[in-house]
């Protein structure tokens, strides 16, 4: 039964998915005094890609067509093991916060090969500023669940949540690691100031460098991956600083909706402030990101070491 | 403080958009659009209501591409019609050609559109790329848009303006009324 | 014929087996004894392997295996710890050996095929004597059978580069070797050559200052072999150099004795020694960690890079052990258990991964003819049954799941985690910067290997040679896919092993509690690897069954111009962020004006050149070292003066400061 608990979870976040990334462009261009695209058009270009035909480059090997599926499936099971809708733990303990960053470490190796695979000169500046991203992201990543796993004495994430929000006023430090999680989950997802998601020029480009070769199911894939990671850790800080109402193990019909609308509300709100965050503030220049980096690092390392001062 | 004075603006801000029917109404004559082949393409693509737009310069005075630009901001917001421009021909449904096509663009012209995938609309904008204009019979220009890579539909204009080209992609699209 | 005995059987033949390859080798010239001698070592090692795991189903502390009374009289003879240690020597030479048939015909115009395939096995043999040996006199021995016979094997292709290199090693190891032979020495307290048994009697009686004093002598000599930062100069020159299948030997292995050395002194020999002794192996192997992973980022060379990588995987088995060293003067048992199964795992996995992308790295150099990343690209292309071996390996390298390197550092973390909230505030402090410098290289690493993988293997090919690059042998990627699949298994399989190399299960803890057992409980590989197959072979399905477009081969979009494999990303370019962010460590560019017109000094040609290659810092260190040598060198050959009477008083006054000290 705890199962299904999952697959209902997993099916949500995967629907839910490109509402978040059409979400966040309707709020911008709100903000910007337009009238913006429908939040529901990313649905629309998704299946309108399925039915595209794909252009693939003669220079590309089995590592492109490779790598839009294990994108796309590391995305997935995180949206399938995180407690994102349920906390009761999943089997075999996949919910390991150093598993979580490992997978998602993962994901953007194999999409740092596909970018680089055509053997464009844009490809290769994308992967090289993604796998940069990627391999100074995932210590700070550690170190701030690091932090809550030492507080709630449990390195599953749904333990951590169990701990409830009580442990975030108890331990005030924590707010660093949220903090420095919050900064991560921006370099995770190629947001402001790390990248532009918006850019059509080239050389201010990350994420989107990558997948310039990519067209029709593999584009749609690609970008339904990136949806699926920006809606897990909106609804993974969104649990972390309010965890609840979460589904046990055993579900009610009215409990699952209940809970179902409660995370709707949660991405839209969480959406909300990342439009207004992008909004507020510029890009940085890709070679200072050693500054938020090392920022976001020092942040979680922060967090870690006083929530270990307010421990008993 | 300067924070807050930019949340105002981003909160209670004027929205500037013009509304929806100044461009799904009105005279559309000017636009000439190919064949049945266009009415396939729209709808094998959801009738265009998710179209990413690659603009590709085939040797254009510039102009056509300011007026593209235009597309994009508050006043025309082609974005709420379900349009965007993309990064690349690779990620796009419909390529808005530009300028009667030099010698030296012609190749990229034929790449583009080689790169993107079927189905695809072609636009040719501007009255250079529809007729080749000005420069016409000029041994530096190839010829309009059509002589190099088939054209689907065709927005006259020296260059012609915001409002012409949304006219003229929506009266092809037809999708909304 | 009883389980024992066919393990001390297996590890006989083994040996003999290893012994006759060297002889067949040497002995036969044409190429048949090459493939016999070759097939020879495959075999016996491989029953050595198979011997060495039966050992660890067998329910026996020590298998004695026979007593030798010749030239140091001991007994030979398996513990857990020493069978671990040969499990991993038997088994990756004998891969190395099925790799080498294939590979050392086709380079026969490079080798002295004869004398390579002799020592080979000579190297070979003195690695899998070490662990078996447990006396100071046949430790030494083989050990420097093993130095010695490496040394030559670093120069087998005879070039000026290749010469220099092999003699900075030697002096090196040799250098290590005397430390090594000097710390016995203090620790026996007199004893010539005493027994292991002997030596850990007399080290429980000396004072705590000789403990620590030949503890530091032991890690230097250990540590350098181990290629441990400060000394780790000759590391990144010596095994690019030599032969792939030999550098796979001592970069997955070779190292590995090292390791061996060091944790047979610190946990059988050694009283347990006070926490400054496990904060320097912690403070070196972080050091190491962090400085082998950059120079892995940031080199051009391809095995270059895999030496680099050496260097930061046993700077973090270094930090494991440092971390449990410490946990353990503190009495954090559960750390101590954890930090020290998760070393042994990582080692185990490093054996395996860094093998493989040596051996991988032999065959991309054997088919491109070229050392260099930026003249490789397009392998993906070319040799794509190669390359799907490669990607496993290199993942496997960069720690990722599913494979074995990342449950082994999971676990590490665990541990540290887990311990976080324990022990006083100098601990805490201590586990907060290894953990935070842990997850840095781990990170950096991913970096260093995709670097690795995709600059090789992807995009267009850069050179003519990588372009005609054909797929190797079967012959070349059967090992290969054996290793990959090896890796898999390690990680699929991992808390099954980690429970076998559990120190309790080893035989260095005295306790059995299932620390370990239930450390690994918590995360089952097995189900998040199913899982993520399951989604894998989902979405593939979902995806095929809801595209309804079809599929165009075109050119690569190229924004309207041609473009060519010159315009690539290449590894210099690649690195360039990380160089970037971390200048003040990699001290990376210099520019060089040159005027133009000799008259006007403000006319000039300005070069950039990035330096990937050396560390700056420690060469100029060791540069000052040198000097320091050479000047005292200098003052000594005034001694010899070819006076006798000099001597005389010379050879006098030795014998009464002989006297005086004596007294």
């Amino acid at each position: 039964m705890s199962v299904f608990v999952f697959f209902l979870q997993g099916t949500v976040v995967l629907l839910l998915a490109p509402l978040a990334t059409g979400c966040v462009r309707w709020c911008k261009a709100r903000f910007q005094g337009r009238h913006g695209a429908s939040p529901f058009l990313p649905y629309v270009r998704f299946l309108t890609l399925l039915r595209k035909e794909m252009v693939i480059a003669e220079t590309a090997s089995w590592i492109f067509h490779a790598a839009p599926f294990v994108v796309l499936c590391t995305a997935v099971f995180v949206a399938f093991s995180l407690p994102l809708l349920t906390s009761a733990p999943p089997p075999g303990g996949l919910d390991n916060f150093i598993l979580f960053a490992a997978i998602l470490a993962l994901g953007s190796v194999f999409l740092v090969l596909g970018g680089l695979d055509p053997g464009t000169a844009f490809g290769g500046m994308g992967a090289s500023r993604e796998m940069t991203l990627a391999s100074l992201v995932e210590p700070a990543m550690i170190t701030a669940l690091a932090a809550f796993a030492v507080v709630s004495d449990n390195s599953a994430i749904s333990g951590m949540l169990a701990a409830g929000g009580a442990s975030l006023l108890q331990h005030p430090a924590l707010v660093l690691s949220l903090v420095a999680l919050g900064l991560v989950a921006l370099a995770e997802n190629a947001r402001y100031p790390v990248d532009n998601p918006a850019t059509h020029l080239e050389l201010t480009m990350v994420h989107e460098a990558m997948i310039l070769e990519y067209s029709g199911a593999y584009l749609a894939i690609i970008e339904l991956a990136s949806s699926i990671r920006l809606t897990v850790f909106a609804l993974l800080l969104a649990n972390l600083l309010v965890p609840f109402p979460l589904l046990a193990t055993a579900i009610s019909f009215s409990g699952a909706l209940a809970t179902i609308g409660a995370t709707v509300a949660k991405l839209v709100i969480a959406m909300f402030l990342l439009a207004l965050w992008e909004s507020s503030i510029p890009k940085m220049r890709f070679y200072r990101m050693q500054e938020y980096l090392s920022g976001a690092f020092f942040i979680a390392l922060a967090g870690l070491a006083f929530s270990l001062l307010s421990l008993p | 403080m300067y924070l807050l004075s930019l949340w105002r603006r981003l909160f209670f801000g004027i929205r500037v958009t013009m509304p929806r029917p100044v461009f799904t109404r009105g005279h559309t004559e000017h636009c000439e659009i190919v064949g049945a082949e266009i009415r396939e393409i729209v709808r094998r693509l959801y009738g265009g209501r998710a179209l990413q737009i690659r603009a590709v310069d085939g040797g254009s005075t510039n102009a056509e591409e300011s007026e593209l630009t235009m597309l994009g901001n508050a006043y025309y917001d082609i974005e709420r019609f379900g349009m965007s421009f993309a990064a690349s021909p690779r990620h796009a449904d419909m390529l808005l050609v530009t300028g009667p096509v030099t010698r030296n663009l012609e190749q990229a012209v034929r790449s583009s559109y080689e790169s993107a995938p079927q189905p695809c609309i072609v636009v040719a904008v501007g009255d250079g790329a529809c007729t080749g204009g000005i420069w016409k019979d000029s041994y530096a220009v190839v010829g309009p848009v059509e002589s190099v890579i088939p054209v689907h539909v065709k927005i006259p204009g020296d260059p012609p303006t915001p409002t012409d080209i949304l006219r003229g992609i929506l009266h092809a699209l037809r999708t909304r009324p | 014929m009883t389980l024992h005995t066919s393990i001390a059987s297996g590890i006989f033949v083994c040996l003999l087996g290893t012994l006759l390859s060297s002889l067949v080798g040497a002995c036969g010239r044409s190429a048949g004894a090459h493939r016999i001698s070759q097939i020879l070592l495959a075999l016996s090692n491989a029953i050595g392997a198979l011997a060495a795991l039966a050992f660890f189903f067998a329910d026996t502390p020590v298998l004695p295996l026979i007593h030798l009374s010749l030239l140091f009289p001991t007994t030979l003879g398996l513990d857990h710890l020493s069978a671990l240690f040969f499990l991993i020597v038997t088994g990756m030479s004998s891969v190395t050996a099925l790799f080498a048939i294939h590979y050392v015909e086709s380079e026969r115009d490079t080798y002295n095929v004869r004398s390579l395939d002799c020592i080979a096995a000579l190297f070979v043999l003195g690695m899998q004597m070490v662990p078996l040996t447990p006396s100071v006199a046949g430790f030494m021995l083989f050990w420097e059978v093993m130095s010695i016979a490496s040394f030559f094997l670093v120069m087998a292709d005879r070039k000026d580069a290749s010469i220099k290199a092999a003699f900075l090693y030697l002096t090196m190891t040799q250098l290590g070797a005397s430390a090594l032979l000097a710390g016995f020495f203090l620790l026996g307290d007199g004893t010539i050559f005493p027994d292991f048994a002997a030596l850990a009697q007399h080290a429980r009686t000396a004072s705590d200052d000789t403990i620590l004093f030949a503890f530091a002598l032991l890690f230097f000599g250990f540590g350098s072999k181990a290629g441990l930062v400060p000394f780790h100069l000759w590391l990144p020159e010596a095994h690019p150099r030599a032969p792939s299948h030999i550098s796979a030997l001592m970069s997955g292995v070779m190292l590995k004795i090292a390791l061996y050395g060091f944790l047979r002194t610190v946990l059988f020999l050694l009283p347990p020694l006070p926490v400054i002794a496990g904060m320097a192996v912690l403070a070196l192997g972080l050091l190491s960690g962090l400085l082998g992973v950059l120079h892995a980022v940031v080199d051009r060379d391809i095995k270059r890079t895999l030496a680099f990588s050496s260097i930061e995987n046993l700077g973090l088995i270094f930090t494991m052990v440092g971390l449990s060293m410490i946990a353990r003067a503190n009495g954090l048992s559960v750390l101590a258990e954890l930090a020290l199964a998760a070393a042994l795992f990582h080692a185990v996995n490093h054996a395996i991964f860094k093998t493989g992308l040596f051996l991988c790295a032999g065959a991309i150099v054997q088919g491109t003819h070229a050392h260099s990343l930026e003249a490789m690209g397009g392998l993906a292309k070319t040799m794509p049954r190669f390359t799907v071996a490669f990607c496993s390996l290199a993942l496997a390298a960069s720690a990722l799941p599913p494979f074995g390197a990342f449950f082994g550092e999971w676990m590490f973390l665990e541990g540290i985690v887990g311990t976080l909230k324990e022990g006083g505030m100098m601990l805490q402090g201590l586990l907060l910067v290894a953990l935070a410098a842990v997850v840095l290289i781990s990170g950096l690493a991913i970096f260093a290997m995709v670097k690795l993988f995709a600059i090789a293997c992807l995009g267009a090919p850069r050179s003519p040679g990588a372009a005609h690059a054909k797929e190797p042998a079967a012959l070349l990627t059967a090992p290969l896919f054996a290793l990959a699949i090896l890796a898999l298994g390690m990680g699929l399989l991992s808390p099954a092993v980690l429970s076998f190399l559990s120190p309790a299960h080893v035989g260095i803890v005295a306790s059995r509690l299932p620390t370990v057992a239930v450390a690994t409980g918590r995360l089952s590989p097995l189900t998040a690897f199913l899982a993520l197959a399951a989604i894998l072979l989902v979405c593939i399905m979902l995806v095929r069954m809801a595209w309804s477009g079809r599929r165009r081969l075109s050119h690569v979009w190229d924004c309207g111009q041609e473009v060519n494999a010159g315009m690539e990303y290449t590894a210099t370019a690649f690195s360039a962020p990380i160089r970037f962010f971390f200048r003040f460590l990699l001290h990376h560019k210099t520019v060089v004006a040159t005027p133009v017109v000799p008259t006007n000094p403000w006319i000039v040609r300005q070069s950039m050149t990035v330096h990937a290659d050396t560390s700056i810092r420690f060469a100029t260190i060791y540069g000052y070292v040198a000097r320091i040598l050479l000047w005292l060198s200098a003052q000594a050959k005034r001694l010899q003066n070819g006076i006798v009477q000099f001597y005389l008083l010379l050879m006098f006054l030795a014998l009464v400061l002989s006297l005086i000290i004596a007294v």
